[in-house]
């Protein structure tokens, strides 16, 4: 929907009326990498300048940063033994998932969820060879026509032509080249760009992979038939867990496909506020879709769940009016984290329903046309699936620095904490110096390689405007 | 959006066409009077509504609108259902979105009302120098395929309000002759004259 959001009372963009140019290249107004006219828009912690999802700081979860620093020292551990964790301490990472990956991390800690660290390591230069390719001219118009349509409303995506639109670009053409039979399906966008927010292309790529692959196979393939099980998967669940809005949408036949197409098709991306969309989606890289099916589930008990609510719900397009606009109090993160965790649908329950509403399928529609591969439910399965070696799995930074043990300068200790996918108040918090008393929490442990040296930074090949380095730290 | 206006009719159309061609701007800027460059692309379903005055009639619009994408075909179904009126749009800067117009009508005929109403709009009028399809020629193609025929500009307002109200208007004739029965709760659905015709109660879909 073409809705005008006004973030902070700041005329972004609102193309009410404007006369522009044909819509070919020039964005227009307060574009911050256009212009370089800087405060004249504020831009949230996330990177949004407007819009729904726009920060709005009310419900939020602020951790302490006394805590935060505490997760990213456990996080850089489990990082760092990444099988050893995920074999014998699965628990605690997915634990840990719950809690929420810090920020600074969530990026690598995505990659190595999902697998997409491993598939980078064993296929070196595969993601310069498609990104090298011209790909092909059916699939590369539609998607040109769709790079200006993701999250107008973040920094990173608002400049028509600028570099978070040509990563999208770059990422989504070689996935139609990795998968020719699957080409380019709309929803992916969305997918693609939100992983673009945190970690560079080639990252980006490998983990679309997975999820297209592993986590949501068929999601994105001609007939959309996986969608639409899911759906029907959706529905039967919510017998068990909400009986009056099961029966509500019964009574008026509104039918799965309706209302949970987007929120599946982009996991939820384009549905919750921002917050709530992280910390959805650091559970569902870490334990799979049944994540996706608990978030589904606790929207509609709380919209449709209760007579009172349904009291102002005469028909179908009063109820999908209703899905539309979930009230913000139910898709707060606090709130809706702790309704997931709680609800109790399991992988057992979704694979069951999966086997009886294929076999409705098969009934109705006959055989499925395309046969997806049984997905895989989550991090550990994954990697079960297909053990990595241990060199898969090493980190390997490209900026490197003195020893932590040796005391550092102010100006090594910014270069340290600088990472990707950062914004401006992450950068102030990362400025704040460190007492030099402190134990610097980032001493690596003892670790084959050998003392660390400083090297010229390299700049990275993956961005294409790099005034930042990417780090792997 | 109005449980508390009255209507006497409310008909849902649907706005299909390729990827990119405007729709969802259409509606936009029909129901709220906005435009957007930067629209995000539609997926799953949209949908908005707007009241307007026909004659003496109150008839409140459905609007629904879908992702174009060849792909989301496969779950048309439920969004055509109870349609009775469909734009079909494409891009006048763009031969090939007008090139798929006969594979959209035939998944009209193939999933919608036999008696939906159609017209074909050419979106994005305002490029006029861009133009790839001529508008004689288009036009001539929808006489003979028996499509109302309009050119719009989404981006400039041109047409829009006449595009909608002369759908409704078609549609509002054909159930004032009675070629319709009342489907579910408050929509209204044409369908073959076998069944029971007479229309008594015209006001059904006061809220209450």
């Amino acid at each position: 929907m073409a809705k005008i959001e006004q973030g902070n009372g700041l005329d972004l963009r609102s193309g009410t009326d404007k006369l522009t140019d044909n819509g070919k290249g020039s964005s227009y107004v307060s574009d911050p990498e256009v212009n370089g006219v800087p405060g004249e828009t504020q831009v949230d912690k996330y990177g949004f300048t407007g819009g729904a999802q726009q920060h709005t700081g009310k419900f939020a979860e602020e951790i302490p940063i006394e805590v935060l620093r505490q997760r990213e020292a456990k996080w850089l551990e489990m990082l760092n033994s990444w099988d050893k964790w995920m074999a014998k301490k699965h628990k605690k990472v997915k634990e840990r998932c719950q809690k929420g990956i810090p920020p600074s991390l969530r990026g690598r800690a995505w990659l190595y969820l999902t697998g997409g660290k491993v598939r980078r390591e064993q296929n070196q230069g595969k993601f310069q060879e498609l990104d090298s390719q011209p790909g092909d001219p059916k699939w590369i118009d539609i998607i040109e026509r769709d790079l200006h349509r993701q999250f107008p409303f973040h920094e990173m995506f608002a400049a028509r032509g600028g570099h978070g639109q040509q990563d999208l670009l770059r990422v989504l053409k070689a996935y139609t080249l990795h998968r020719p039979e699957e080409g380019y399906c709309q929803a992916q966008a969305p997918i693609a760009a939100v992983l673009l927010m945190h970690m560079p292309a080639e990252d980006a790529f490998w983990v679309l992979v997975q999820i297209c692959e592993k986590y949501l196979p068929g999601y994105y393939s001609t007939g959309l038939e996986a969608i639409q099980l899911d759906g029907e998967i959706l529905y039967a669940l919510l017998r068990r867990v909400s009986p009056v809005a099961h029966r509500h949408l019964k009574k008026h036949k509104l039918e799965p496909i309706l209302y949970m197409t987007e929120w599946y098709m982009c996991a939820f991306s384009r549905t919750l506020p921002w917050a709530s969309v992280l910390r959805v989606w650091d559970m569902f890289l870490c334990e799979g879709v049944k994540i996706l099916f608990r978030v589904g589930l606790v929207l509609l008990k709380c919209m449709l769940g209760s007579q009172e609510k349904l009291k102002a719900c005469q028909g179908l397009y009063e109820t999908m009016e209703l899905l539309r606009a979930i009230q913000p109090q139910y898709m707060q993160e606090v709130f809706l984290v702790h309704e997931i965790i709680e609800l109790v649908v399991s992988e057992k329950d979704i694979e069951k329903e999966h086997h009886a509403q294929l076999r409705r399928w098969k009934e109705t529609h006959g055989d499925l046309h395309c046969k997806s591969p049984p997905r895989m439910h989550g991090a550990k399965a994954i990697m079960t699936a297909e053990p990595p070696s241990r060199q898969d799995l090493r980190q390997r930074p490209t900026i490197i620095v003195e020893s932590p043990l040796a005391p550092k300068t102010v100006g090594e200790r910014e270069e340290d904490a600088k990472e990707s996918g950062k914004t401006e108040e992450e950068k102030q918090k990362k400025t704040i110096p460190l007492p030099q008393e402190t134990v610097i929490p980032y001493r690596l442990p003892t670790d084959p390689s050998p003392p660390l040296k400083h090297v010229t930074v390299q700049g990275s090949k993956e961005s294409l405007s790099s005034a930042e380095h990417d780090t792997y730290l | 959006m109005g449980s508390d206006e009255s209507y006497n009719f409310v008909f849902k159309v649907v706005l299909i066409g390729e990827s990119g061609v405007g729709k969802s701007n259409l509606l936009s800027r029909f129901t709220k009077n906005e435009f957007n460059h930067d629209s995000r692309t539609t997926i799953g379903v949209e949908f908005s509504t707007r009241t307007v005055q026909l004659d003496n009639y109150a008839i409140k619009a459905q609007i629904w609108d879908t992702a174009g994408l060849e792909r989301y075909r496969a779950i048309t179904s439920a969004y055509y259902r109870g349609a009775v009126g469909a734009l079909l749009v494409y891009d006048i800067s763009k031969h090939l979105t007008y090139e798929s117009v006969d594979r959209w009508l035939k998944e009209l005929f193939d999933h919608a009302d036999p008696h939906i109403v159609v017209m074909l709009v050419g979106n994005k009028r305002d490029l006029d120098t861009l133009r790839t399809v001529p508008t004689e020629e288009a036009k001539d193609f929808a006489e003979k395929r028996g499509l109302m025929f309009m050119e719009t500009s989404a981006l400039d307002s041109t047409n829009v309000e006449n595009a909608f109200n002369e759908v409704l208007k078609a549609i509002h004739k054909k159930v004032a002759s009675r070629e319709v029965t009342r489907g579910s709760i408050c929509a209204v659905t044409l369908s073959n004259p076998t069944s029971d015709a007479q229309e008594g109660r015209r006001n059904c879909c006061k809220s209450s």
